[in-house]
């Protein structure tokens, strides 16, 4: 039996699944074990191969990842969300382009069956992610989680103004829970650390919307969080980044990872809804790494300026002083180039 | 509003055969019209509900004097629901989701607007053709502003 689509062969990722633990798993071994011939063992490693997944196949010893991985599943995220689970659709899927794109399709109001409020959308492995303005996110099997989550708000999307300030305020809370209470925020929602003098991003949030002006509106809520980065693609990446690896090591459990940043999520989503990001901007500024700094504002129509952040404002907007003055920035990006 | 984008709506009257254009953005009103004789278009500078002085009134002073035809531009509004940044394509490189003359279908996206990594995509409730894009690329818009004709 050969399967020429990459993307579909039944195999791939049970075959993942046994070389998760990084060993050599002989051809033969692998045929035996689901029952099939080395030929289709070898097409689903191809598939495999397609898919940006690298595996060592070495004559007389077999088939092996670079370095164990640990791949998701479904019932050790339930268990770790705790008692916020029975909130949540978890939906595990093998690989998908984007989860994202994914969510988005399938939460569309005019589907008969549209995707429940809090449904989760996790990948072992996001093909294309997104990040804004086409910008791409990289990933590698075990590299980085990725997920999606949908909420569902009466109000509309004007009223949801901060909502992506609140999303960053989760994902702290998170990865404080986790043992890393040295993560920070920068505006509007990259979550990175300190190394030395340079800030290296840990992750990143990515918000679609969808619904009407008035409402209802149904917000997507994209995390790619970095776990265990290889150097290929790190230095793939046009920014210093870090990975929970560095700082957890072999305590990292992706599982656990995913269960605390649902639960914390649902939580400040929760605040959200009923106060607005007014409730959730003390905090923010907690975490803010920016704060009372000099820097470098990149501007959507392309021009920079140096500033002083000096806040956030109840909507989320940045608050600056500049040579023009003090300034509220709904756009633009933070960054840390040229600034001495 | 800049001379370029003055020009632009100028352009756009000329060519779509109508005899006024209205648009609000922000504190500033302007008015397009055209004497149906004549192929030059008035221009008439409004400031909005401030106690300004009054604006500057830019090309011919006869706009007053000149017998005005008032008509709506024909079609659908589509407007912004939120307050952000106004973007025609995906990404800086990527093709824009429609140009005037664009035929679309209810369901298709028209721009993105984003706020604070925020993105709402935004479909056309109306079949149409795009009639005009009132907004930049790149520009900040209000909530409610109109961004797209649809005829």
């Amino acid at each position: 039996m050969l399967n020429l689509h990459p993307m579909s062969h039944p195999l791939t990722f049970p075959i993942l699944r046994l070389l998760a633990d990084g060993r050599f798993h002989s051809g033969e071994e692998i045929a035996q074990h689901f029952s099939v011939t080395r030929t289709t063992v070898w097409s689903a490693i191809q598939a495999a191969e397609k898919l940006g997944v690298e595996i060592f196949s070495v004559r007389g010893k077999g088939y092996k990842l670079p370095r164990p991985v640990q791949l998701l599943d479904e019932q050790a995220i339930m268990q770790a969300i705790g008692t916020e689970r029975a909130w949540f659709h978890v939906q595990l899927h093998d690989s998908l382009p984007s989860t994202n794109s994914f969510l988005m399709q399938v939460a569309h109001p005019n589907l008969a069956h549209a995707a429940p409020h809090a449904t989760c959308v996790v990948t072992q492995l996001q093909t294309a992610g997104k990040g804004r303005r086409g910008r791409d996110w990289r990933s590698a099997l075990g590299a980085s989680l990725t997920f999606s989550l949908l909420w569902r708000f009466q109000c509309g999307a004007a009223a949801l103004s901060g909502l992506s300030l609140a999303i960053g305020v989760g994902l702290i809370r998170a990865l404080h829970s986790l043992g890393l209470p040295q993560a920070r925020l920068k505006w509007p929602n990259d979550v990175l650390i300190w190394q030395g003098d340079f800030p290296a991003k840990l992750a990143g949030i990515l918000i679609e919307l969808q619904g009407d002006m008035d409402g209802p509106s149904a917000a997507v809520i994209g995390v790619g969080m970095n776990m265990h980065l290889p150097d290929s693609v790190k230095q793939q990446i046009d920014q210093p980044v870090c990975d929970l690896y560095q700082w957890l090591g072999a305590d990292m459990d992706a599982n656990v990872v995913l269960g605390s940043l649902l639960k914390h999520l649902s939580e400040v989503l929760r605040v959200f809804e009923q106060q607005g990001f007014v409730a959730l901007r003390e905090e923010w500024l907690q975490y803010h790494a920016f704060h009372q700094q000099s820097v470098r504002l990149l501007m959507p129509d392309g021009r920079e300026q140096l500033a002083q952040v000096t806040g956030v404002g109840e909507d989320g907007i940045l608050l600056v002083n500049t040579a023009q003055g003090e300034q509220r920035l709904a756009a633009g990006e933070i960054s840390m180039r040229g600034v001495a | 509003m800049d001379l370029r984008k003055l020009k632009k709506l100028i352009d756009l009257v000329e060519e779509s055969g109508i005899s006024e254009l209205e648009l609000t953005e922000g504190e500033e009103k302007v008015r397009i019209s055209r004497q149906l004789q004549a192929s030059a278009a008035n221009i008439q500078y409004i400031s909005a509900p401030s106690p300004a002085p009054a604006a500057p009134t830019s090309a011919p002073a006869a706009a007053e004097a000149a017998p005005q035809v008032i008509a709506k531009v024909d079609g659908h509004e589509v407007k912004s629901p939120m307050v952000g940044t106004f973007y025609r394509s995906p990404s800086p490189d990527a093709k824009s989701f429609v140009d005037v003359g664009s035929t679309v279908a209810v369901g298709d996206t028209l721009c993105i607007i984003e706020a604070m990594k925020l993105l709402n995509e935004i479909e056309a409730d109306k079949a149409g053709v795009i009639k005009a894009i009132l907004v930049e690329n790149g520009q900040p818009v209000e909530y409610g502003e109109p961004l797209f004709i649809i005829g």
